[in-house]
């Protein structure tokens, strides 16, 4: 008769020459985004020069202030280590969220139209990216 | 060992019973030579005709020591007693029993006095505590504050009685050293003459006995206890000033970690008065008002904050501010301060939004982190009953207007956070209230506060617009009351982030005329 | 040739004054009966909480809005405040204590009454207003060291948490006087949950204080389990943690017994998956002190309030039903299931009260 608790965070590493890819599962919140900036900067800092850093928000249920925090550092990093950051199949409050705090463009760069991030619209395109 | 016949005479008499019974020979009536207890037993024994097996045997002092009385019938119906020396055991048994009783006591005196952490009530406690188990009376000293001590006298069975005046601790043996943490001086030493008045509780006319001991604190010594009895026949044993001891060792625990919690709760309320939501009143014809619930209940302030600069004059500009940084508790609360401060000395340039929010992100940038805050700044102004504002979000949730008709509309500023990024823009929209209206300012804690009848739902914005809509017309505290109200209660006993909300009103003329026709929800008043 | 105005007549003024929102007339007309020489205790006890009363049964009954209420119930703060501002007191020669309301309790005016009556008797008091969180008054109660705690509490729901707020305040050593509609009739949930001691109203509370309440024995925390031993059948546990999957089930079995729910509206759905959590919650407090009388009380209350709003009982019925279903291998939740149901068919739908 017990309520089940909410999504587990969990994070899958994927690493290839040029890219590592991160596949964030549950909710990003002040209790987790500690753990994804301390894995994302350790990998890039153990890779030998990825020249794109990409997170897989299919599996996010939820992002808080404390998670978008997280991606702005996560921006600053990758960048310092010459890598272009990539936010694949973003959830709608994801995008909520970041356009509400007018970062979107920030964080996407203008080489990523507003909509490509978006599960409907990027799909399988951003998918055969990475290969 | 002593044989008696069935008349109480003796009969023979051994020469330990001899030695034990100097006066005692052949043919001397029983009763004349034992004390009562045994020649009693005698007779009882008799009485039942030589039966000892199912009583316990009789015991009693003869001199000073204790003897046990064992009985066995001879077949000429003369009794045999031997008397057997019992006084190490009985001994060893009051002792034992003693020591228990200790360290109940001792088990309580502490339970109860780690239940306080008011030091006044710690010591009411353990004065009371002190009189009650080891004297007639006590009376508990504290370290002084300047020149003088808080004294706390109990009288046993007595209420505990507290006052603060300037003593001379000199004036009694012991005392000053205690107070300073030195071995207490044994009770012998003292004289009871030397004790002064003020040392005595009212209604204890003179001491007999006096132990004086220091209550060791924590490093630092957490007063001195001083024991009272009246009467100079019932000095103190050593056994029990070894008691007082232990006992002063828990007193003094107790009352230290009191005076530690009592420093630590000030400082922290001093610490934290600088980061507390201010009050908010009502300023030159507007009406303001705020809520704040941090999101744990043993904390007082979290990551939202809204601040409140009224006006000097009524033609010039309050600016009022809410918003969020990321994170939680103390830590977030520090940096909500550090935003509070910055504001507050940028106030002169509050004509420009966009101006204070590059200075404010200037100030907050760093290169460690990417903590950053969201706000709304508002500034509000009221000409000719109705009230203007100019609202510039920075990357915030936009805020509502409730019409005094009911309609709820969203004011559409939009900008960039605060303190992560190198540049940020904002657009600042300029909005008018009739009497009223109300235009309320919110955080994410509210319309994402989860639970709801289904246990898992978001409150969410168009729950939080109906709800306006009911509050058309309200004064601008009970619109905030009303919100806080309905997101708590959404949430019921579950998790929670920080939630604030803070409402500028125009003000009604005249009475109340409610819109929005009939009540509507059915079930209980869950609130008011 | 004006006689000074009878109490009655004075509630009748305020009454009318609040009613039309006139927080100007209302506070106008207490002052004037206070310099005509009324008391200011039964200003207090006589005229304004009465009013205040009146105000919640005119919602029940239908005749105000939430608004309205809201208004209303401001207008009688404020009358409070202008009272208290007149004032010359000598505070505190009584000896301190401390007024609050259970957290989760918004219900905050009863509680300010009984802060201003023993103000005026001489009491030094702190008062900690609505949904005051037990750490907090914990805090609050070692840095004062008061000689008691008055705890105030007006829905039942609330009994839970005010049984944790009873039990920590009597393990640092201050006694608890508790107060108000949610400890039920007679005050028989605040002997369940412990309290030292109960009041009806302000000026019992006050008697009793002065009378004196001896401190409780300080030392450990009580258990609840220690008050409440039925609670080890855990039936309390499984309906609170289960509350929003019950909600669900009973919305579901609703739909199928009554198709034109299909039709509802988001917001419709969501008042009677609200109505429905009400009696769950009231289900778990019946749960919690063991006592059928908080459910069905509340149930049969519920009855008239939806007669006034023109719904038929059989829905409440219904939702029992569904409840009963899937309580079935929970024996005291299922009594006290059919306590509600029999208490529901056997009201006999009064009006709400409308006199003051």
């Amino acid at each position: 008769m017990i309520e089940h608790p909410p999504a587990e965070f969990g994070l899958t590493v994927v690493s290839e020459p040029m890219t590592l890819t991160f596949h964030v599962t549950g909710e990003l919140d002040y209790d987790t985004s500690g753990d994804l900036v301390h894995c994302v900067v350790e990998h890039i800092d153990r890779h030998p020069g990825p020249r794109e850093v990409r997170l897989d928000f299919r599996a996010l249920t939820w992002i808080d202030s404390s998670g978008l925090s997280a991606l702005l550092m996560i921006h600053r990093r990758a960048g310092a280590a010459g890598a272009e950051l990539r936010l694949d199949n973003r959830p709608g409050f994801l995008d909520d969220r970041l356009r509400l705090t007018n970062v979107l463009e920030h964080l996407i760069g203008c080489a990523q139209p507003l909509d490509a991030g978006t599960p409907e619209a990027d799909g399988d395109a951003t998918r055969a990216g990475v290969t | 060992m002593l044989v008696v016949d069935p008349h109480g005479d003796l009969v023979r008499i051994n020469r330990a019973a001899r030695t034990l019974l100097p006066g005692a020979g052949h043919g001397d009536s029983l009763h004349d030579v034992v004390p009562s207890w045994l020649s009693d037993a005698h007779q009882r024994l008799v009485r039942r005709q030589g039966d000892a097996s199912s009583v316990a045997p009789p015991s009693g002092a003869i001199d000073e020591r204790l003897f046990e009385a064992h009985a066995s019938a001879s077949a000429d119906g003369d009794v045999v007693w031997w008397l057997v020396d019992d006084t190490g055991r009985h001994l060893a048994e009051q002792a034992l029993h003693t020591a228990q009783e200790r360290t109940d006591i001792l088990a309580q005196v502490s339970s109860a006095l780690l239940s306080t952490l008011n030091a006044d009530r710690c010591m009411e406690m353990a004065a009371a505590m002190a009189a009650e188990h080891m004297a007639e009376a006590a009376v508990v000293l504290s370290p002084p504050h300047g020149r003088r001590h808080t004294l706390t006298y109990a009288v046993r069975g007595g209420p505990a009685t507290r006052v603060n005046r300037q003593i001379d601790p000199r004036g009694v043996p012991g005392l000053s050293e205690a107070l300073q943490g030195f071995p207490p001086v044994p009770a012998r030493w003292i004289n009871p003459d030397d004790i002064p008045d003020w040392l005595l509780p009212d209604g204890f006319s003179a001491a007999g006995s006096v132990i004086v001991t220091p209550l060791p604190g924590h490093g630092v010594p957490a007063g001195a206890l001083v024991l009272l009895r009246s009467s100079t026949d019932k000095g103190f044993s050593e056994g029990e000033e070894i008691f007082a001891r232990l006992f002063a060792a828990r007193a003094g625990a107790a009352l230290s970690a009191a005076r530690l919690y009592t420093e630590q709760a000030a400082i922290t309320a001093t610490l934290m008065r600088e980061l507390l939501p201010p009050v908010l009143r009502r300023t030159h014809g507007v009406e303001y008002a705020a809520g704040y619930r941090p999101a744990k209940d043993n904390e007082r302030v979290g990551g939202d904050f809204y601040d409140f600069h009224p006006a000097a004059e009524p033609t010039q500009e309050t600016l009022v501010v809410l918003g969020d940084v990321a994170g939680k508790g103390l830590e977030a609360a520090v940096l909500t301060g550090k935003i509070r401060n910055t504001l507050h000395a940028l106030l002169p340039l509050a004509a420009d939004h966009q101006e204070v929010l590059d200075l404010l992100n200037g100030a907050l940038l760093s290169s460690h982190h990417t903590r950053f805050a969201t706000l709304v700044l508002a500034s509000v102004s009221r000409r000719a009953g109705r009230v203007r504002l100019r609202l510039t979000s920075a990357g915030h949730l936009p805020p509502l207007v409730v019409r005094s008709g009911g309609e709820v509309e969203q004011v559409p500023t939009h900008g960039t956070l605060i303190g992560a990024l190198p540049v940020v823009t904002a657009r600042t929209v300029e909005t008018t209230l009739a009497p009223g209206d109300t235009c309320l300012l919110y955080t994410d804690g509210i319309t994402e506060a989860r639970g709801g009848p289904l246990g898992d739902e978001f409150f969410g914005e168009p729950r939080l617009r109906r709800a306006l809509a009911e509050c058309a017309g309200l004064p601008a505290e009970a619109v905030v009351e009303r919100v806080q109200m309905l997101a708590s209660q959404w949430v019921g006993a579950g998790h929670h982030d920080d939630m604030a909300t803070l409402a500028v009103g125009a003000p009604r003329t005249g009475p109340l005329t409610v819109v929005g026709g009939t009540a509507r929800h059915p079930l209980p008043r869950s609130g008011r | 040739m004006t006689h000074p105005a009878t109490t009655a007549e004075v509630r009748e003024r305020l009454w009318e004054a609040v009613a039309a929102g006139d927080e100007y007339d209302a506070v106008r007309t207490v002052r004037a009966a206070l310099a005509d020489g009324t008391d200011e205790e039964s200003l207090l006890l006589d005229v304004i909480a009465p009013v205040q009363h009146k105000v919640g049964e005119e919602w029940a009954a239908d005749r105000f809005t939430v608004a309205q209420e809201h208004a209303a119930t401001a207008i009688n703060e404020r009358v409070v405040a202008a009272l208290a501002h007149h004032r010359h007191w000598d505070t505190g020669q009584r000896g301190r204590v401390t007024v609050a309301c259970v957290d989760g309790e918004w219900h905050a005016f009863p509680a300010r009454l009984v802060a201003e009556v023993l103000r005026l008797r001489g009491w030094r008091v702190d008062y900690l207003g609505a949904q005051t969180p037990t750490p907090h008054l914990i805090a609050h109660l070692h840095h004062t060291d008061p000689q008691a705690v008055l705890l105030s509490s007006s829905l039942p729901t609330h009994l839970p948490r005010a049984h944790s707020a009873i039990t920590a305040c009597q393990a640092v050593g201050v006694p608890v006087l508790a107060g108000g509609p949610a400890f039920g009739p007679g005050g028989r949930y605040a002997r369940a949950l412990g309290a030292d001691l109960w009041a009806a109203d302000a000026r019992e509370a006050a008697a009793a204080l002065e009378a004196g309440l001896a401190r409780p024995a300080p030392s450990a925390v009580r258990q609840v389990v220690d008050d409440l031993p039925h609670l080890a059948d855990q039936e309390y546990t499984m309906t609170v943690h289960s509350r929003g999957r019950l909600v669900k089930q009973t919305l579901t079995d609703l739909e199928d017994r009554f198709p034109a729910m299909r039709g509802y509206s988001d917001i419709q759905r969501e008042r009677t998956a609200e109505d429905i959590a009400h009696i769950v919650d009231f289900l778990a407090t019946a749960l919690y002190v063991d006592d059928a009388e908080v459910f069905t009380a509340f149930l049969t209350w519920t009855a008239g309030i939806l007669q006034a709003r023109r719904v038929p009982a059989r829905s409440l019925l219904a939702g029992l039903d569904a409840l009963m279903e899937q309580a079935r291998d929970f024996p005291r939740t299922l009594g006290l299931l059919q306590d509600g149901a029999s208490a529901v068919r056997s009201h006999p739908v009064p009006r709400p009260d409308t006199r003051v």
